[in-house]
């Protein structure tokens, strides 16, 4: 386990970065750990994937599938890797304060 | 799957020709029941089917008895069967870096239970053994020479006539792993001094998975390592040592037989090597063009010579496994991604702190169109390369 801090607020992360309490998160860590990814603004878009995988993960304790993801978006997964330039498991998955995923996306 | 383009054919050709899917499909309808355990007329031809098999799988690799060509799950049962049938406590084995883990697991757990020792031969820049090397490794205690004939890897066919040569000379055992070479690759065991060979059904042989064999020259004493029923001589106590029941026990898989049958059928009727000439002309645009991509990197693809159809890359800054879901959600491309079973292959390429590379495989249902859209895909994906 790790601490980041991120704009002086501190985080209990894993060895990649992943928050170890996933309940603390919201809109505002969402923001900080897309900043410390490299992702200076959350657009429209960002946060229309955000809340996806979140939502999912909320409902199945799962992070949706690539093919899935891409489909209920109807966005190519290399916009997702523009959008999120660590990809959506690594990136989007991080940000959207899920634990490490394991396969899926 | 509709609009799929398979470039996996190395992990298991598909689809299958027409002829075997019908073939599998009607003879199993029609016969499928135990061959050789009765003397009603179905037993018998299915018999007869099994032992055409066993004949013309013979001469396709130039093996000397039918009986000696037999069957079981896949090459790496037969991988299994070769070690724990040849080697005995103190002996040496001399095998490659190139091995998949059907070889490399086996020799290891012998290694481990401290049965044996094994000597890993590396490979060139270019992919390739040289057989100086393996004989440079003879020790007095080395039984068997085990070596892979095609990588699953990065393609590259092996300089095995060689090998077999000095083995011979040598008085020691040669075993080959023709995966991915059984089928698309001429493999002339007398000629290549090859004494044992492990082939599977699924991949070029055109097969369905779950079938696979052995190919066992003459006067190879090999001792059987599992045993069961095998509709003959039932009273006596202990399995069978002539073959081919030495190495096979209880009822065989028909429908696979079938399909390798089939296959091969089909393979005579084409041509190996008028399958082989179409995959490489295939392989060899694909990696000119890959290597005029920027940031893509090819490994040891540098000729068409002495290569199957088998290509592996990677793009600067994305891992394989990201380059394999990016092929296949947004160009509904089918690879295969990371270590392919064969990690040592990475480690002296250096690939395995990469997470291995993305590898296609050409099949014979490929087309110039599939590896045109092949190319423009790679293209766009390594347009996102962070280098």
């Amino acid at each position: 386990m790790a601490i980041i801090t991120i704009e002086g607020k501190e985080f209990e992360v894993d060895g990649d970065g992943f928050l170890q309490n996933p309940e603390i998160w919201n809109d505002e860590v969402a923001r900080l750990l897309a900043k410390a990814d490299g992702i200076s603004e959350l657009n429209e878009k960002h946060w229309m994937i955000i809340h996806l995988i979140r939502n999912h993960w909320l409902e199945t304790n799962m992070a949706p599938m690539i093919r899935k993801l891409c489909q209920t978006t109807s966005m190519r997964l290399r916009e997702i890797y523009e959008l999120f330039p660590k990809g959506p498991a690594k990136g989007a998955c991080k940000i959207a304060g899920l634990p490490k995923p394991n396969g899926c996306v | 799957m509709e609009g799929l383009i398979y470039l996996d054919n190395s992990a298991t050709a598909y689809p299958k020709p027409k002829e075997v899917y019908d073939f599998m499909f009607n003879f199993y309808k029609e016969n499928g029941v135990s061959p050789g355990r009765s003397g009603y007329d179905l037993c018998i031809a299915t018999e007869e089917m099994v032992s055409e098999t066993r004949k013309i799988l013979t001469e396709l690799f130039n093996g000397t008895d039918p009986n000696r060509l037999t069957f079981n799950y896949n090459a790496s049962d037969s991988l299994n069967m070769i070690v724990d049938g040849i080697l005995r406590k103190g002996d040496h084995v001399i095998t490659s870096n190139l091995e998949h883990n059907s070889v490399l697991r086996p020799l290891y757990h012998k290694m481990h239970d401290g049965v044996i020792e094994v000597t890993y031969i590396p490979f060139n820049e270019k992919g390739y053994i040289d057989p100086d090397e393996v004989k440079k490794a003879f020790r007095k205690n080395t039984r068997m020479v085990i070596l892979n004939h095609a990588s699953n890897v990065i393609g590259t066919i092996q300089p095995v006539a060689q090998v077999g040569k000095y083995c011979k000379e040598a008085g020691i055992l040669f075993a080959i792993d023709a995966s991915q070479s059984a089928g698309i690759v001429n493999i002339d065991m007398k000629a290549m001094n090859i004494d044992m060979l492990a082939f599977t059904g699924h991949k070029c042989l055109m097969g369905p998975t779950g079938i696979g064999g052995l190919c066992i020259a003459e006067n190879i004493d090999i001792k059987g390592s599992r045993f069961g029923g095998t509709g003959v001589r039932s009273a006596q106590k202990t399995h069978l040592v002539e073959f081919p029941y030495r190495m096979e026990c209880g009822t065989q898989n028909i429908i696979g037989i079938a399909g390798l049958y089939a296959g091969q059928k089909w393979l005579r009727e084409k041509g190996i090597e008028n399958i082989h000439k179409q995959e490489i002309a295939l392989w060899d645009k694909l990696r000119k063009e890959l290597q005029k991509i920027e940031n893509v990197i090819t490994y040891c693809a540098d000729s068409s010579e002495n290569h199957i159809a088998v290509l592996s890359f990677n793009i600067r800054g994305i891992e394989a496994g990201e380059v394999g879901t990016m092929l296949d959600v947004d160009h509904n491309i089918a690879c295969r991604t990371g270590l392919q079973c064969a990690p040592i292959v990475h480690e002296q390429m250096g690939t395995d702190k990469i997470h291995g590379t993305v590898r296609f495989g050409i099949g014979p249902f490929n087309t110039d169109e599939h590896i045109n859209t092949a190319i423009e895909a790679v293209k766009e994906i390594a347009s996102l390369s962070k280098k």
